[in-house]
Formats: structure tokens, C-alpha cells, sequence
């Protein structure tokens, strides 16, 4: 069960880092890798079969002399599944199948490197360590003949180099990972609409807006002004520090909808760079109510609602829960 | 399907219960223009709550009937077009310019009155 859920999880990062078939022959092309690599490759697989589980030491004892994999190293378990896929990694290295199934378990690896907070500079010395042991490895298997040693063993250099781009790509998309969910999260967080009065909206808008951005503040809009049975809005945009001419656009298409639902917008806060990139751009805002500031706003909302906002006498103390 | 005509007062209201044919459209219209000359209505309200989609000719059918009406008499408000009715029709530049709009039929009913009363004032 748990061996299953392994493979899902690297196949579901396949699908995320848009790994297709495709990408890995393209991959493949990056390095130099050819057919006549093969059976170089092919040569070299009794000497590393034979030796895998040595090869496997020299790469964690590498890493056991340093201080940035002390995470990996002091958790048996993670070590324990380290260690088997590592092995596995070697004698996968050899056997001549680089396709799908071969990035996959690439993946499950990196992802733990991930997990560990294991660098790709940490990674990349260990795995320099392993392959200068499997490289000596190979001359002194086929040390009668040298040359062809050699190029078999550059053969699975190219391999190597693709593994090593594979896990530099997965630690910083797992990097990215963390920054891409803070987003998500800004964007949810961040359209907040807002009723101040009976039929009166605010929606304030913070921040920098992108095209998904502009959309959900779309949908949230109409969908409240249906809600609140609205009939003005206020769209403040006094912390929006730039409006390029896709979302002025898109902006302007939502209050044109809000038209069409029978709601009144009014746009407040351009700031004075904002309103002079928009003129600027020659983007056509003549369909826009806009006034000032938001204070400006509402009093022009409250007049269209017909209220009247009066101050009684002296006011009143604030209300205090307790005393 | 035809679309029934509903006489409420000096207003006329079209409620559009199912997705209309050209057809039905044109039919409409038609039908608009005769009722509004023989009820002597000062206001219509076409009430669009149960469409899924708004295309480039209904709208355009939907303005027709509106000066059809401005010029027997009567004001003419769409009523409740849906939020992703609206947007579709903004993205596709099929804003109904001209034409009065209003969240629902009560809405609606509440701005022909406005426009009446406002009327009256200017009469005096």
C-alpha cells in the first residue's frame, strides 16, 4: 500500500513538472545521449551490478562527512529508503530502459532529497564521489582496453548528467512549491467584498492584480452584487501600485457586467501614476465613474442610495462591551 | 415557445420562462410594440432570470424592442441577467448600451416608477 502510494506521488510530480514522454526524449537529446551509447553502457553492467551496493557506500559515506545532510543521516528510516533507491539508481543506470518509469524513480529520490532539505550542491558532491568510484571501477575492469573503457564510461556519464538535471529541477520545483501555495493562498485571501450599507458594496482591492487575479475578483463581484441584491458598488483601488492595459480592461468588463446585473460601480484611489499610465496607454475609461478617493466614493454611493449622513450633537461615547 | 405578456398596472412585463428561438425573438417584439400602443404602458420589463446565455442576436433584438417601445412610449428595463450571462456578454462586446438594467423585476418595477415620478417633476 505504501509502496503504491510512493509511485503515485512521483507520478503525480511527473504530471505537475509536465514530464511527458516528449520532455524525457528531449532530455535525453539535451546530454548527447545516442543509440550507439548502448552498447557501451551494456558493457559496463556486469561491473556495476556486481558493485552497486559498494558504489551505494560511497555516496552516503561522502555525505555522512558533511554537516548539510545531517537531517538525512539522522533519520533511519528516510536513510533506510534513501539507500535501497540509490541502489536501485545504480543498477537501473545500466540497464538501457531511460523512459518513464526511469524519471519516476529519479523523482521519488529527489523528492526526498527535498524533504530532507538536502541541497543540490550536497547532492552533486556525493554523486561526483560516486561516479569517480564507478569510473575507477570501469578501468580497472577493462583496463586492457582503455579507450573503449573510457567512452563506455562517458556513455553512462550522460545518463548521469541527466539524472543530475532531473534532481536539480524537482529541488527547485519542491522549492518553488512553498511560494506558489503563499500565492494561492494571497489570492483567496485578498477579494474580500464587503457590505457597509443596505445595497452599498466595498470592494477593496490590495495588491498587484494579474488576469487569474482580475477573474476571481470578477466572479466575487457579480456574484455578491446578486447576493446583497446590491445596487452600488465602490471598487477602491488606492493599493494597487500598477494597472497595465489588460487588467484596466478587464476591470472595465466587470463594471460594464455589473451594469448589465443593474449595479452602479464606482471606481475610487487611482493613484496619480496609475491614472496617468492609464491615459498613457489611451485606455478608453470613459464608461467609468471615478472619483478621488474612497471617501469621495461612498459619500457619492450614499447620494445615489439617497442617504444623508448627519451629525448629531456633541455625538455619542463609544459603545464598550464590559464597562 | 411564445413568451407571455403580463399587463400589471400601466406596465408590461415579459417574462422569458425557457431558452427562445430567433423565432420567439422576433415574435416578441412584435408583440411588445402592438401591447404597449394598446395598453397605453409607460413602462416594460423583459425579465431574462431564466436564460443561461445572451447572444449577439438577442441582444440585438433585445435593443430593438427597447427604442420600439422609447418610441410607442414606454421605457423598456432587462432584469436579471445572471453573473456569467453579464460577463460572457461584456467579453463577447455585447453591452446593452442604452438600455436600462435592473438586478430583478422587483428592481425594475422600482426604476420605472423613479423615471415616472422624475417625469411628473419635470412636467410641473
Amino acid at each position: 500500500m505504501a509502496e503504491h502510494t510512493q509511485q503515485a506521488t512521483s507520478q503525480v510530480l511527473l504530471r505537475e513538472m509536465g514530464i511527458s514522454d516528449a520532455a524525457i526524449e528531449r532530455r535525453l537529446t539535451i546530454v548527447g545521449f545516442e543509440p550507439a551509447d548502448l552498447p557501451r553502457i551494456a558493457a559496463l553492467k556486469g561491473v556495476v551490478v556486481a558493485h552497486a551496493s559498494e558504489c551505494m557506500e560511497v555516496f552516503f559515506t561522502h555525505l555522512s562527512k558533511l554537516d548539510e545532510a545531517k537531517v538525512l543521516l539522522s533519520s533511519p528510516a528516510l536513510l533506510d529508503k534513501a539507500r535501497r533507491l540509490k541502489r536501485d539508481h545504480l543498477l537501473a543506470m545500466v540497464q538501457g530502459d531511460y523512459g518513464a518509469r526511469y524519471v519516476e524513480q529519479r523523482l521519488e529520490l529527489g523528492a526526498l532529497y527535498a524533504k530532507v532539505g538536502l541541497d543540490a550542491r550536497v547532492f552533486l558532491g556525493a554523486f561526483h564521489a560516486l561516479l569517480k568510484h564507478v569510473g575507477s571501477l570501469v578501468m580497472k575492469e577493462l583496463e586492457r582496453t582503455p579507450i573503449a573503457g573510457f567512452e563506455s564510461f562517458m556513455s553512462l556519464t550522460k545518463i548521469a548528467f541527466f539524472d543530475i538535471s532531473l534532481i536539480v529541477d524537482i529541488l527547485v520545483f519542491e522549492r518553488e512549491r512553498i511560494i506558489r501555495q503563499q500565492q494561492e493562498a494571497i489570492r483567496e485571501l485578498s477579494t474580500p467584498v464587503l457590505q457597509i450599507r443596505e445595497r452599498l458594496l466595498l470592494l477593496p482591492i490590495i495588491g498587484v492584480i494579474d488576469t487569474h487575479r482580475a477573474r476571481l475578483i470578477t466572479e466575487s463581484l457579480l456574484r455578491s452584487v446578486r447576493a446583497n441584491r446590491a445596487k452600488v458598488v465602490v471598487m477602491d483601488v488606492t493599493g494597487v501600485a500598477t494597472i497595465d492595459s489588460r487588467v484596466a480592461n478587464h476591470i472595465l468588463q466587470t463594471v460594464l457586467a455589473a451594469r448589465l446585473m443593474g449595479a452602479h460601480v464606482i471606481v475610487t484611489g487611482l493613484s496619480a501614476e496609475v491614472a496617468q499610465s492609464l491615459v498613457a496607454l489611451g485606455i478608453e475609461l470613459s464608461k467609468l465613474d471615478t472619483v478621488g478617493d474612497l471617501q469621495g466614493g461612498l459619500e457619492e454611493a450614499e447620494r445615489i442610495l439617497g442617504y444623508r449622513v448627519i451629525a448629531t450633537e456633541g455625538g455619542a461615547p463609544p459603545a464598550l462591551g464590559a464597562t | 415557445m411564445a413568451v407571455p405578456l403580463l399587463k400589471q398596472g400601466d406596465v408590461l412585463i415579459a417574462s422569458i420562462q425557457a431558452a427562445l428561438t430567433d423565432q420567439d425573438l422576433v415574435q416578441l417584439r412584435e408583440d411588445i410594440a402592438d401591447r404597449v400602443g394598446r395598453f397605453r404602458s409607460r413602462g416594460v420589463v423583459i425579465d431574462v432570470t431564466s436564460l443561461d446565455v445572451l447572444d449577439s442576436f438577442a441582444t440585438r433584438t433585445l435593443r430593438s424592442i427597447a427604442y420600439t417601445a422609447k418610441l410607442r412610449g414606454a421605457n423598456t428595463v432587462v432584469v436579471g441577467i445572471q453573473p456569467d450571462v453579464a460577463f460572457a456578454m461584456v467579453q463577447l462586446g455585447l453591452a446593452l448600451e442604452g438600455i436600462a438594467t435592473a438586478l430583478d423585476l422587483e428592481e425594475g418595477l422600482a426604476h420605472l416608477d423613479a423615471l415616472a415620478t422624475e417625469g411628473r417633476h419635470r412636467a410641473r
